[in-house]
């Protein structure tokens, strides 16, 4: 929203003879007012309570009986029963909204509230929001005219459109700009209406065509007034209710030239106040950039945001590993030192088996060498025991064991 | 026909902490961090079991030096204990339960390791009709740790499957492997209270071959208090 700000082009085509540009106006700064379907709905249902007319149920209703209550013993219901005798009705219950022939429930008063007061300024948002939406294609497609076979949108057309008397021109002109396919699908889908109001002087049912806003009424107004579903108003006088019927935005609208211009006029911009609505200006969007993931995106966002925090997927999922003491992988993981304490503890283990093997074989041989050496000394014995004593000997034996 | 690629993918590419080139330089960095903490694994796997061997001898020695003396050899009160809960949770009176609670013997079958000193001797008297307690050695709590061992990372229970995981830790408690862990347990140094908070308390199974009776104490022919190294034994029945 700068102050001099760039307004795009919009084309004016002619109404007869061939569909091209003749002359070309910026597009007034309504149409860039924030579109917010939430306060056009607002605004819409309250202004549409506006041409209610009152009704009620008659005053006296249900209430035209003496009747009273029979009190208790009677072996009946203690409602009120219509007095006397003689006739069908005496003895029937009376006044409850239950009661056949009774008053209703809260019956309705004419000084029920029926119009609703909206404040101004939600008005003009609500009509600024409509006439800003009516430039989009998408919703004034999604709000179903045919708007397929149009030059462009806004569709704006020479000031000659204001004079136009006879309706067979304004068909003539509606055909040559491509706005006649809305007509026709009005046409087409003319219906009895559902309900009641069939017998109430709303018989029949009909689709909203092109709306048509002029600057200046010189006989527009009667040339469109008996194509079905086509409807005019004048540019200073734009209504919620027909720009966004149903409180659904994106009215098909056909301006006139001068009625475009006049936009800036009426409903002003941010800079200028409108002239014509005291001290209004045009409201301003909470957002001004709107394309959320763009600023996200951006240089600006980006370089300040701190880093994503790693999600630690180290400890994330349920980690299962086998048992160290039978899985010898696992244990090498855990201690590297494992495989080499399981070597030296072997070695130790060799090591020791070798010298209890050499202690044990050194006794064994040596007893052995004891046994022999005995053995020997027998048979010496043997043979000297015919000679001698062995008192001497088996000292001696008994000494070499030592 | 190229592949358009759209500016803000090419700027995210080129800001993100996640491009590739990012993440290669991060995997080096760990890669060369985990060889480091296996050789340093190795050196101090080595340097503690030669400390526990010759503490062993050392031991050995006073008490035949002792002997030989005539005196005897008064072996320093054990500093470590390993507490087993053997009931459950169902009709514990108030303090004992929170004694429980606070040694983090929150299930039956449930360990934790614990230093002893004046303060923490008064709890397990409270508690010794639940637990039974005694003194472990290396190899028993080698085999808790490493067999049952998790770790307490981000408030969950994570087995502990590599040294990387004790590293991120208890890096600046000088504890880097499960050696170390094993070793600041057992000889309870400066770190302990790290150590043992690091670890989750040990879920153990039901002993194998059964209990007598948890009614009465070790001493009396049951099973729950202090049963000094025979703790070992029912370890290896429970791990």
């Amino acid at each position: 929203m700068t102050t001099q700000q760039l307004r795009p082009i919009v084309s004016v085509f002619p109404i007869k003879g061939k569909v091209k540009t003749i002359k070309q106006v910026p597009l007034p700064s309504v149409f860039s007012a924030p579109i917010r379907p939430d306060v056009v709905r607002f605004v819409h249902t309250n202004m549409a309570k506006n041409n209610r007319q009152a009704h009620a149920v008659s005053t006296t209703a249900g209430e035209q009986t003496s009747a009273t209550s029979w009190g208790t013993g009677r072996a009946v219901a203690r409602i009120p029963r219509v007095k006397g005798s003689g006739t069908g009705r005496s003895g029937q219950a009376a006044f409850g909204n239950m009661c056949r022939g009774g008053r209703m429930y809260a019956p309705k008063k004419v000084w029920r509230k029926w119009h609703r007061k909206i404040n101004t300024n939600q008005k003009r948002y609500a009509v600024c929001s409509a006439i800003a939406a009516t430039a989009v294609t998408p919703l004034v497609m999604s709000r179903g005219h045919r708007v397929n076979k149009l030059p462009e949108l806004p569709l704006v057309v020479s000031d000659q459109l204001q004079s136009l008397t006879k309706t067979r021109q304004a068909v003539k002109f509606l055909k040559f700009i491509g706005a006649y396919r809305d007509v026709e699908k009005v046409i087409r889908t003319k219906k009895t209406r559902v309900g009641q109001g069939k017998y109430r002087n709303r018989r029949h049912v009909l689709r909203k065509g092109p709306m048509v806003v002029y600057a200046r009424n010189l006989g527009i107004k009667k040339a469109f007034r008996n194509i079905p579903g086509v409807e005019t108003a004048s540019v200073y006088t734009l209504n919620l209710l027909k720009l966004a019927p149903g409180s659904q935005m994106g009215r098909f609208i056909i301006w006139t030239e001068s009625a475009f211009k006049l936009l800036e006029d009426i409903y002003g911009s941010w800079e200028k106040p409108s002239k014509f609505k005291s001290g209004f200006y045009l409201p301003r969007p909470v957002m001004v950039n709107t394309d959320v993931e763009r600023i996200i995106k951006s240089d600006q966002v980006q370089t300040v945001l701190r880093n994503r925090r790693p999600r630690s997927r180290k400890y994330g999922k349920k980690i299962q590993r086998a048992d160290p003491y039978e899985d010898m992988s696992v244990m090498v993981k855990l201690n590297p030192y494992y495989k080499t304490k399981l070597q030296k503890q072997k070695e130790l283990e060799e090591k020791n088996k070798k010298e209890r093997k050499e202690i044990v074989d050194k006794s064994r041989k040596e007893y052995e060498d004891w046994l022999y050496f005995s053995e020997e000394e027998e048979e010496e014995e043997e043979e000297e025991e015919e000679e001698g004593s062995d008192e001497d000997r088996e000292i001696e034996v008994l000494s070499d064991e030592n | 026909m190229s592949k358009q690629v759209p500016e803000t993918i090419k700027k995210q590419k080129k800001r993100s902490f996640n491009s590739k080139e990012v993440k290669q330089e991060k995997n080096e960095k760990r890669m060369k961090l985990l060889k480091e903490i296996q050789e340093k694994a190795y050196k101090r796997a080595e340097k503690y079991e030669k400390e526990y061997l010759d503490q062993e001898q050392k031991l050995k020695e006073l008490k035949q030096k002792a002997l030989k003396e005539g005196s005897f050899y008064r072996e320093p009160e054990p500093k470590l204990a390993f507490i087993i809960r053997i009931r459950g949770i169902v009709g514990v009176p108030p303090k004992p339960r929170k004694i429980l609670q606070l040694l983090r013997l929150r299930r039956i079958y449930s360990g934790v390791f614990i230093r002893l000193n004046k303060s923490s001797l008064r709890m397990l008297h409270f508690i010794d009709p639940y637990v039974t307690w005694g003194y472990p050695d290396v190899e028993t709590v080698r085999a808790l740790i490493y067999k049952r061992g998790h770790a307490r990372v981000n408030h969950q229970r994570k087995i502990i499957d590599s040294n990387e995981m004790i590293y991120d830790k208890l890096q600046k408690y000088d504890i880097v492997c499960m050696e170390d862990l094993v070793h600041e347990i057992y000889t309870v140094g400066k770190n302990f209270k790290h150590a043992n908070s690091f670890l989750w308390a040990f879920k153990l199974k039901p002993p194998v071959g059964g209990f007598s009776t948890v009614k009465k104490s070790f001493v009396n022919k049951g099973e729950h208090g202090n049963r000094e190294q025979y703790i070992n034994t029912l370890v290896k029945k429970m791990i």
